[in-house]
């Protein structure tokens, strides 16, 4: 008995120690865990300087620079800036009496968003802190320095400020801290438009799963906005939906426009970069692709695999982009890519010619004595389909995106201006005008900026003073205070 | 010694032990207990690609298939356990799965994480399952036995990729983010919209 009872202690005591011994390997499996998704790197919260990301992530980082490389060019886009206003002087009509008619070149990489800021004509040049046309909002979506900014000197007070009061601040280009925290290098959201935007509509942001997170890093910045109110603050329209019919009936009831069009006098809603609205609406978003999947692929290196932040058109590495999921071969690929294109653009250069006409047309009524009444109609017909024209244009990647929703978006834009033209010519009858309608020349961007009563050559001038006098100063006083390694 | 002490001493020890087995017997209930907290034991009842990296070496798995064309309508249970029926699914699953948490208890896992042949067996009908009604090239339908006494080849002989790439290894895949329950916007952030009236109502 007593034996008996000795040997079944023995043994529950060997057992319970084995189970110890079995729960410490867990626990110590679990902490591995712990410790692999917590980086051991030594950054700082809200580091921005990305030169320094690259010691802990040198892939990653050396990917991400890159964008840099401004060599590829498909059918209708390029990684390079193009003049769009060079090759559509249409534009310059259709933003007369807003800063984009200066200015409007195709965007290029991550990596010279700071550049690209001072360069534009569009932010003029201001002389000191209390000059110059744009605001602090101007920087939300240029650098890794914002969210740094803003946790400094909070939101409000980040965007209500002048663009040059932030010169010496915002110095890093669109980085590393601008999706990755610090200290998990998860995906994060640094801008608070987005935030606000989903809380608007009931929506927790924090909800969001990785793969969605894989887009909404993206859509910090590349959606549509507008400044709200004289504090400019960085506002998504998307309360009553995201696609064009829901923002513009949004932009309606606060009754807002980025303009009133100079030669027209219709109020303009210009539409910013609508990419991720436009994506969503597109099949790929449908199947539940990401920005990232296609943008970012994976790539190797020896034995390692890592996510490419060389962020481009997929179309200038099909084989790990398209291909991950479409067996065609690479040709055929970008050929229904193409088509797609090909069909958009088509109805966007007729719609982009005809608004131009219809604005000039306005003007004529104008100039023959039209009065407000009269010409409010129409000049909502203009509104409406410019809001079209834009809403799909300005989002570059529309026309593959989402190549239906894009069609259904100009042929509603064609259809309203078509309108604004009949009510036009209707009036003309009506009056027995008898002065001719005539086209001015507007065939190059120097003959329209002209016509719509620009003066580059003084705002180059004074462009190139700005980057000569100002922009050193806001770079030695960066380097100052430490936030500068390269000279960009 | 007379009997009736021996009795008594017989009794006292008797208690000891009715003392420290039920003792060891609960230490053992609530080890069990603590380990299957731990261990999250009720996740491998589910198909939640998730409960595979519980362990973190599986991580670079984890990541190669979810960047992959199968990352979206499919998780590891579609390849990885049989589906023809319950029995065998749980089955399957228990045994594959004891045998990870042995290996990796033991810190026994090799640096490339290979199939066996079991696994081969059922990720073979597993993609024959689904493949041979969406492509018509896979109907001749080799099994994975068939394939090791040469009758035709598994269908990763030639797709080498699919789906976890064709760099394999421990760190393969080495800043890879795998989902961790955490919220995605950063505390600074959060406290500054909350202190921030500014609620933008329209």
């Amino acid at each position: 008995m007593k034996r008996k009872n000795l040997l079944i202690v023995i043994l529950l005591a060997a057992f319970a120690f084995g189970l110890g011994l079995l729960a410490n390997s867990i626990i110590q499996r679990r902490a591995e865990s712990k410790v692999l998704s917590y980086q051991a790197n030594k950054l700082n919260p809200f580091e921005s300087v990305n030169e320094k990301w690259e010691e802990f992530y040198p892939r990653e980082y050396q990917s991400w620079k890159m964008t840099s490389d401004t060599t590829f060019k498909s059918k209708y886009h390029s990684s390079n800036i193009v003049d769009l206003l060079e090759e559509r002087p249409e534009m310059v009509i259709l933003w007369a009496g807003y800063a984009v008619s200066k200015d409007y070149g195709t965007p290029r990489g991550h990596y010279y968003a700071i550049q690209d800021v001072y360069h534009t004509l569009r932010t003029g040049a201001p002389s000191d802190t209390s000059t110059g046309p744009q605001p602090g909002s101007c920087w939300t979506c240029k650098s890794p320095d914002v969210p740094r900014m803003m946790n400094q000197v909070g939101i409000e007070k980040f965007y209500g400020s002048k663009w040059a009061d932030f010169g010496s601040d915002v110095v890093n280009s669109i980085g590393c801290a601008d999706c990755h925290d610090s200290k998990t290098m998860n995906l994060t959201i640094t801008r608070p438009a987005l935030v606000e935007a989903f809380q608007r509509r009931g929506k927790d942001i924090r909800q969001a799963t990785q793969q969605e997170m894989r887009s909404l890093v993206c859509a910090q910045c590349h959606v549509e906005y507008y400044f709200k109110g004289d504090n400019k603050y960085v506002t998504f329209p998307w309360d009553k939906g995201m696609n064009a019919d829901d923002i513009e009936k949004y932009y309606d009831t606060v009754q807002f426009d980025d303009y009133v069009h100079k030669l027209s006098r219709t109020p303009i809603i210009k539409a910013q970069h609508p990419d991720y609205e436009v994506f969503e609406l597109g099949i790929h978003a449908q199947r539940g692709v990401s920005c990232a999947d296609c943008h970012m692929p994976y790539k190797s290196q020896g034995g390692i695999k890592y996510t490419d932040h060389h962020i481009s058109s997929p179309l200038a590495n099909i084989n790990n982009t398209c291909q991950v999921c479409h067996r065609e071969s690479e040709a055929v690929l970008a050929k229904n890519v193409y088509d797609r294109q090909d069909y958009v653009y088509n109805l966007r250069n007729r719609l982009e010619k005809q608004l131009a006409k219809v604005h000039l047309m306005a003007k004529f009524a104008w100039d023959n004595g039209a009065q407000e009444a009269e010409m409010k109609p129409i000049l909502q017909l203009i509104r409406k389909s410019q809001w079209r024209w834009d809403f799909i244009t300005a989002s570059h990647g529309a026309a593959f995106h989402a190549p239906i929703e894009s069609q259904r978006v100009l042929g509603d834009g064609m259809y309203y201006a078509m309108q604004a033209e009949q009510g036009i010519n209707d009036w003309i009858l009506k009056k027995g005008v008898t002065a001719k309608f005539v086209m001015p020349d507007i065939s190059t961007k120097a003959k329209a900026q002209q016509y719509i009563g620009l003066d580059i050559p003084k705002e180059k001038a004074a462009k190139e003073k700005f980057l000569k006098d100002v922009v050193p100063q806001w770079l030695q006083k960066a380097k100052e205070k430490g936030l500068l390694i390269t000279k960009n | 010694m007379s009997p009736s002490s021996e009795n008594i001493k017989n009794s006292r020890t008797k208690k000891r032990y009715r003392f420290i087995i039920p003792v060891l017997l609960g230490l053992i209930i609530g080890l069990i207990g603590f380990i299957l907290y731990i261990s999250k034991a009720h996740s491998y009842l589910s198909d939640d690609p998730k409960a595979c990296i519980n362990c973190h070496i599986m991580a670079p798995e984890y990541a190669t298939w979810s960047h992959s064309s199968h990352g979206r309508n499919t998780v590891c249970n579609d390849c990885h356990v049989p589906h023809d029926n319950f029995v065998r699914k749980y089955y399957f699953k228990a045994m594959d799965g004891l045998r990870h948490a042995t290996i990796f208890s033991w810190r026994a896992e090799p640096q490339v994480i290979r199939m066996l042949k079991p696994g081969e067996t059922v990720v073979q009908e597993n993609c024959i399952r689904c493949h041979d009604q969406l492509n018509s090239v896979v109907s001749t339908a080799v099994t994975a036995k068939q394939a090791r006494h040469g009758e035709g080849k598994l269908c990763w002989d030639c797709h080498t990729d699919v789906p976890h790439g064709t760099k394999r290894g421990l760190n393969s895949a080495p800043n890879a983010r795998v989902p961790l329950a955490e919220t995605p916007v950063p505390e600074w952030l959060d406290k500054m919209i909350k202190e921030n009236k500014h609620t933008n109502k329209d």
